[in-house]
């Protein structure tokens, strides 16, 4: 309780800090005159600095920073601004803006209705107990032995998180594996290794596909914007390679570092297929939309198009009502548009170009840049949100690949899905992830313990996706 | 900061008070335990309490104290708004038929405990109903999920951090 309440009187100082820094930047950003830099990009790097303050010390909710990016571009840059004698004074021949609308539409992105489709899922699949019942057969074959009962709940956890939020996926398993663990002796470290294996198998299962957690979303909104569009299956068939070694080899460093001393132990689950009318329904709509989101490249029809199906059949069918869809987590979709959002300006303002002009960077390398931006990345996502982390990089990581890619497709996608993915991996602190959060709190495990793990896990991650991004994702695409 | 939630024990006689007070002090990392030697003590507990912003999850209560009965006092906090959420445990050994029938009906009591009870029994009724506290209040439960029963607050942990960040 005592760290808790240091960390809170920091919070206070962090907060007024945020805002001041926030706000001053959005006021005198417009006033500077940058070199080569237009004045509506000016306006623009006011409102990216002031996101990034915001998002970064969070005087306001990360989501609401989101949503006032949406904002301040609407009444600030768009064709319906309220500054209009001020751009009549910085252009000649008058400011050209983009329509309002363009900055609303991010609401409705196909990733973001990609995400909502997701969401849908989730909650039936949650309403109708189909996770836990999944749970309990994908563990069977893991059978008794401490170390593969470890295995198995990470593998579980991964594959949950991979279709459901990382957190409610958490929620869930510590659910169900808490009380059983809590039963094994206070000081077998079999009781971290299980309490362990939970965060770090649905933080790494989360980048499996792309609605498995918002950094996949901001990586495949950025690309699209640049007319690249990922399939579904595309993105598993190079993420799934990845999540899979970086899982063993967690679990096979976590079980040295956390060596069960107990000899076997069983993960009993009670539950049972529920089979009401509705239901059946739900393990329909869930598989059908999985089906076509992984055959996304057989019948062609994206997976942005193919995630409406379930937001629309399962409250037609009555397996979602009102409560539930009340229930999504619409401040995540916020949180996601505003970065497209202001990815949008960051372009067309020639921001990012500029702010790439800074730095001579024909000196570095596709892969120096990967390496650079995955470690900021790295260290970035570790101690603030994984969302605004990618938020922040991938709109400058993509003006600066954009050119050494040309036309090849490839050659985009490559270094920024390697960098939306890196962030995944960062998972050392508490305030990290929060299925860390969740972990923590049990009492099961302490923050050392945590950090251990999260490193491993980190250099693991990054060595990986570095290499899989360099080496066999070229052969993949 | 998460709200204190407090756990109230009120008994007449010393002895006892202390061990109650003492079996529950294994909780009190996460849940600070109060006592108080009657009704009106207790009421200044929660005055107490309430003023430093904190709130009440369980009260564990005698039933034959000097003054107002501990029935009395569970039926007087059920009218209450602020102590209608907190669960209400009697932990006696002399209640007759009549003072529990007005205990459940009327106090909407959560829990019977028969003297002479078992500490680890004491322990889990308390985690239980802590558990169902945080759960019908809907607060957050991870800043005390370290003594809280995981089935009971499931779902709550799940509605309340379902989203990733």
């Amino acid at each position: 309780m005592a760290t808790t309440r240091k960390f809170q009187v920091g919070f206070f100082s962090k907060k007024s800090m945020g805002l001041v820094l926030g706000l001053g930047a959005l006021l005198v950003m417009p006033f500077l005159s940058l070199p080569d830099l237009s004045p509506a990009g000016h306006v623009a790097l006011g409102i990216f600095v002031m996101a990034s303050v915001f998002w970064i010390l969070e005087p306001i909710p990360i989501y609401a920073t989101s949503m006032g990016v949406i904002l301040a571009q609407v009444l600030l840059l768009s064709d319906q601004n309220l500054i209009k004698p001020w751009w009549d004074a910085q252009y000649e021949g008058g400011y050209q803006p983009p329509a309002y609308t363009d900055f609303y539409n991010t609401l409705a992105n196909p990733i973001i209705i990609l995400f909502l489709g997701g969401f849908s899922l989730a909650a039936a699949a949650e309403k109708y107990a189909l996770d836990r019942n999944l749970t309990r057969i994908m563990l069977k074959p893991f059978g008794q032995r401490p170390a593969n009962v470890a295995l198995g709940v990470m593998m579980v956890t991964g594959v949950l998180s991979a279709f459901m939020s990382n957190t409610a996926t958490t929620a869930m398993m510590m659910t169900v594996a808490i009380p059983i663990v809590a039963r094994v002796p206070v000081d077998d470290p079999f009781r971290r290794l299980v309490a362990l294996s939970i965060p770090v198998g649905a933080n790494i299962g989360g980048i499996a596909t792309p609605i498995g957690t918002p950094p996949n979303a901001v990586a495949l909104a950025a690309l699209a914007r640049q007319g690249t569009l990922v399939p579904f299956s595309t993105w598993m068939l190079l993420a799934t390679p990845l999540v899979v070694v970086t899982l063993l080899l967690s679990w096979w460093g976590m079980c040295r570092m956390f060596p069960p001393g107990i000899r076997t132990f069983t993960l009993t689950i009670d539950s049972k297929f529920q089979r009401s009318s509705k239901a059946i329904c739900c393990y329909l709509i869930f598989a059908l939309t999985v089906g076509l989101w992984v055959t996304e490249k057989l019948h062609g029809i994206p997976s942005g198009v193919v995630a409406f199906i379930p937001v629309v059949l399962l409250p037609a069918l009555g397996v979602l009502d009102k409560k539930e869809i009340r229930g999504f987590s619409w401040e995540v979709l916020w949180l996601v548009a505003g970065g497209i959002s202001l990815g949008l300006s960051l372009r067309q303002t020639g921001l990012a170009e500029w702010m790439i002009s800074r730095v001579s960077w024909e000196n570095f390398s596709t892969t120096g840049l990967v390496v650079l931006f995955g470690l900021v990345g790295f260290a970035v996502a570790n101690l603030v949100s994984h969302t605004v982390s990618a938020t922040i990089l991938v709109p400058i990581a993509i003006a600066l690949v954009l050119p050494q890619a040309g036309g090849d497709t490839a050659a985009l996608i490559i270094p920024i899905a390697i960098i939306g993915i890196i962030v995944s991996y960062s998972m050392i602190l508490p305030i990290s992830t929060p299925p860390n959060a969740i972990a923590l709190s049990t009492g099961l495990i302490e923050t050392r313990d945590l950090a251990k793990a999260g490193w491993l896990v980190g250099i693991l991650g990054f060595v990986f996706t570095v290499l899989f991004g360099l080496l066999l994702w070229p052969l993949l695409l | 900061m998460s709200e204190k939630i407090h756990i109230l024990c009120v008994e007449d006689e010393p002895d006892v008070l202390d061990v109650i007070v003492r079996e529950l002090s294994v909780l009190e990392d996460v849940f600070p335990v109060e006592s108080a030697a009657s009704s009106d003590e207790a009421r200044e507990v929660l005055a107490d309490i309430e003023a430093e912003g904190g709130s009440v999850g369980v009260i564990f209560c005698d039933h034959i104290m000097p003054g107002e009965n501990g029935v009395e006092f569970l039926v007087s906090l059920r009218k209450t708004e602020q102590y209608r959420d907190t669960r209400k445990v009697l932990l006696t050994g002399q209640a007759g038929l009549d003072a529990t029938v007005k205990a459940v009906n009327e106090a909407g009591l959560a829990h019977y405990i028969a003297k002479p009870w078992d500490a680890d029994e004491l322990v889990l009724v308390a985690r239980e109903q802590l558990s169902r506290y945080v759960a019908a209040r809907k607060l957050n439960p991870l800043p005390y999920l370290k003594h809280l029963v995981m089935d009971l607050v499931g779902d709550t942990l799940r509605d309340s951090l379902k989203s990733d960040r």
